[in-house]
């Protein structure tokens, strides 16, 4: 592994319509690039990922446009890897090879999304169709809410948790949210009561534990251990990566929320870290639903089978609490971004790893992991973060 | 029929016979005569063998709820008349699960382990859907 992660900028996630997607992906690509402290034309590679929902800015994007926009007079190659949810573990792979073959010192990964400027209708069709199998799951009316509303209620079924354990989990990622100036729910908790009194979507999941869609943009900057520790800079360093695939459509799916997948993609990764699941001090779970965060726990091995939704549930995850998960609030607790939530992680990541997260700070914050998912969580994508190389 | 809104499966050569049994109010499950694999949903080939080798059986059109959600809102404006709306993976004795609704049903009594049995919907010439309902 030799991957670092030298340089971040965020546009906080908020329904905007106001701001551009280039007004912003502008400011975070010259924001990333100077917290790295490299010059411009050190830039050697754009990886980026394309907001899906946007045509005319993903085909900018993907035809490379940004760094002539940027004037990167040093780039030599560009590429756009999407993959909803994974898109930026994508990038960070991608960018990992070019690193490792000597096409590039400094790589630069951006993203950028506005979903405010788009009709509501067309937002929802094209979030109920765009994981959907347009044969044997569309003409029934399945929704991305409804086919997690599924999953959760098969996983409170299995497990025994509760609909308030399970909406406690929601309470402690807005409780994280509140604390966070990225978040669109900064300054905004919610209780127990409000969730469970809020409009039931697709049961068990009401309103508050569904997904706001918003406008963000983020970027960041990575090189290699040697190129980082050189530079003197406090980076995040990529130590261990597993991915375990689930299946696309999820009525198909043998492992139906994912506790195999989370086990051995986390496995993979803590294994390549030499490093066990107790060594890490910060769990970072994007599932965007949050039964997720519970069916992870249990996959990472952090707590018996069953037991997860209790440990929420005791605010043992959230503010104060003694394992601290998901700091970055998930899209329940900082608005979804669409492919934009992975890129927020990781920054979020390497915030807690550079003792940079305010009042979120997680103490003594040396070893993070990260799992993203693409689709309708169709895989996990663990990696493993340090505040040193090994 | 031709008022019908909601989106229309998106058939395949390989799927036809499913839906051409559907008309006739059968549930066929793809088979392969090879490695005697339950295939759902159909394909060109066995997913376990790869065989080409396909056939179909008659499936018994009685299931088991895995999985349900009772959908409220948040669907495409042509699915609003029919909220709330039970979403449902339904176990077939035969070895597939299947996406579908429960329909013709309370759906606040609607359990995980219920029996239920397939009910066909035509929607058009081409197209009858199948659903389920609790057995009383
Ligand atoms: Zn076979």
């Amino acid at each position: 592994m030799s991957l670092a992660i030298i340089g971040i900028a965020e546009v906080p996630t908020k329904r905007d319509p106001e701001r551009t997607r280039w007004d912003m992906l502008t400011e975070v690509c010259i924001g990333a690039i100077r917290d790295a402290g490299v010059d411009k034309d050190e830039i050697e590679a754009v990886i980026s990922v394309n907001p899906m929902a946007q045509p005319q800015m993903a085909l900018d994007m993907a035809l490379g446009r940004v760094p002539e926009v940027l004037g990167l007079k040093g780039c030599k190659d560009i590429c756009v890897l999407n993959a909803g949810g994974t898109s930026t573990t994508n990038c960070l792979r991608l960018a990992k090879y070019f690193l490792e073959n000597g096409q590039a010192k400094f790589v630069l990964i951006p993203h950028t999304t506005v979903q405010s400027d788009i009709p509501t209708q067309e937002l929802i069709n094209f979030f109920a169709t765009a994981p959907l199998d347009m044969q044997w799951e569309y003409p029934y009316g399945v929704t991305f809410n409804g086919a997690m509303g599924l999953i959760t209620n098969r996983y409170m079924h299995d497990t025994g948790a509760t609909a308030e354990e399970i909406a406690a989990v929601t309470v402690s990622l807005r409780a994280w949210g509140a604390l966070d100036p990225n978040s669109i729910f900064y300054g905004k908790p919610v209780t127990l009561e409000q969730v469970m009194e809020s409009r039931m979507i697709s049961t068990p999941l009401h309103a508050k534990e569904c997904n706001l869609l918003a406008d963000g943009a983020g970027a960041m900057v990575v090189t290699t251990h040697e190129i980082a520790q050189e530079l003197g800079k406090s980076a995040a360093y990529e130590l261990g990566h597993g991915v375990r695939f689930t299946g696309a459509t999820p009525v198909l799916r043998k492992d139906p929320y994912f506790v195999e997948a989370y086990r051995e993609s986390s496995q993979d990764a803590l294994k390549q870290a030499n490093l066990g699941i107790n060594d890490m001090d910060l769990r970072q779970i994007y599932g965007a639903y949050p039964f997720t965060q519970c069916s992870a726990l249990e996959g990472y091995g952090v707590c018996e089978p069953g037991e997860a939704a209790k440990i929420w549930a005791e605010g043992r995850c959230g503010p104060g609490g003694d394992l601290p998960c998901t700091t970055m609030g998930d899209a329940t607790g900082r608005g979804h971004t669409g492919s934009g939530v992975s890129m927020a992680f990781y920054l979020e990541t390497v915030r807690q790893l550079r003792g940079q997260a305010g009042e979120r700070q997680v103490s003594d914050c040396n070893h993070a992991l990260i799992t993203t998912s693409g689709g309708s969580v169709m895989n996990t994508a663990t990696t493993i973060f340090g505040s040193a190389p090994r | 029929m031709s008022d019908y809104k909601k989106p229309l499966p998106v058939v395949q050569p390989y799927s036809q016979a499913f839906w051409d049994g559907t008309k006739q109010n059968k549930l066929l499950i793809q088979t392969c005569g090879d490695c005697k694999a339950t295939i759902f949903f159909p394909r060109q080939q066995c997913p376990d063998c790869w065989s080409t080798n396909l056939g179909w059986m008659e499936a018994r059109g009685t299931g088991e709820i895995y999985a349900f959600s009772i959908t409220y809102e948040g669907v495409e404006a042509a699915f609003v008349e029919d909220l709330p709306i039970v979403l449902a993976w339904v176990d077939l004795p035969e070895g597939i699960r299947m996406q579908s609704n429960i329909i013709e049903c309370d759906p606040d009594s609607i359990e995980i382990g219920q029996q239920v049995e397939v009910v066909y919907k035509k929607i058009n010439d081409d197209i009858t859907l199948p659903y389920f309902r609790p057995i009383s």
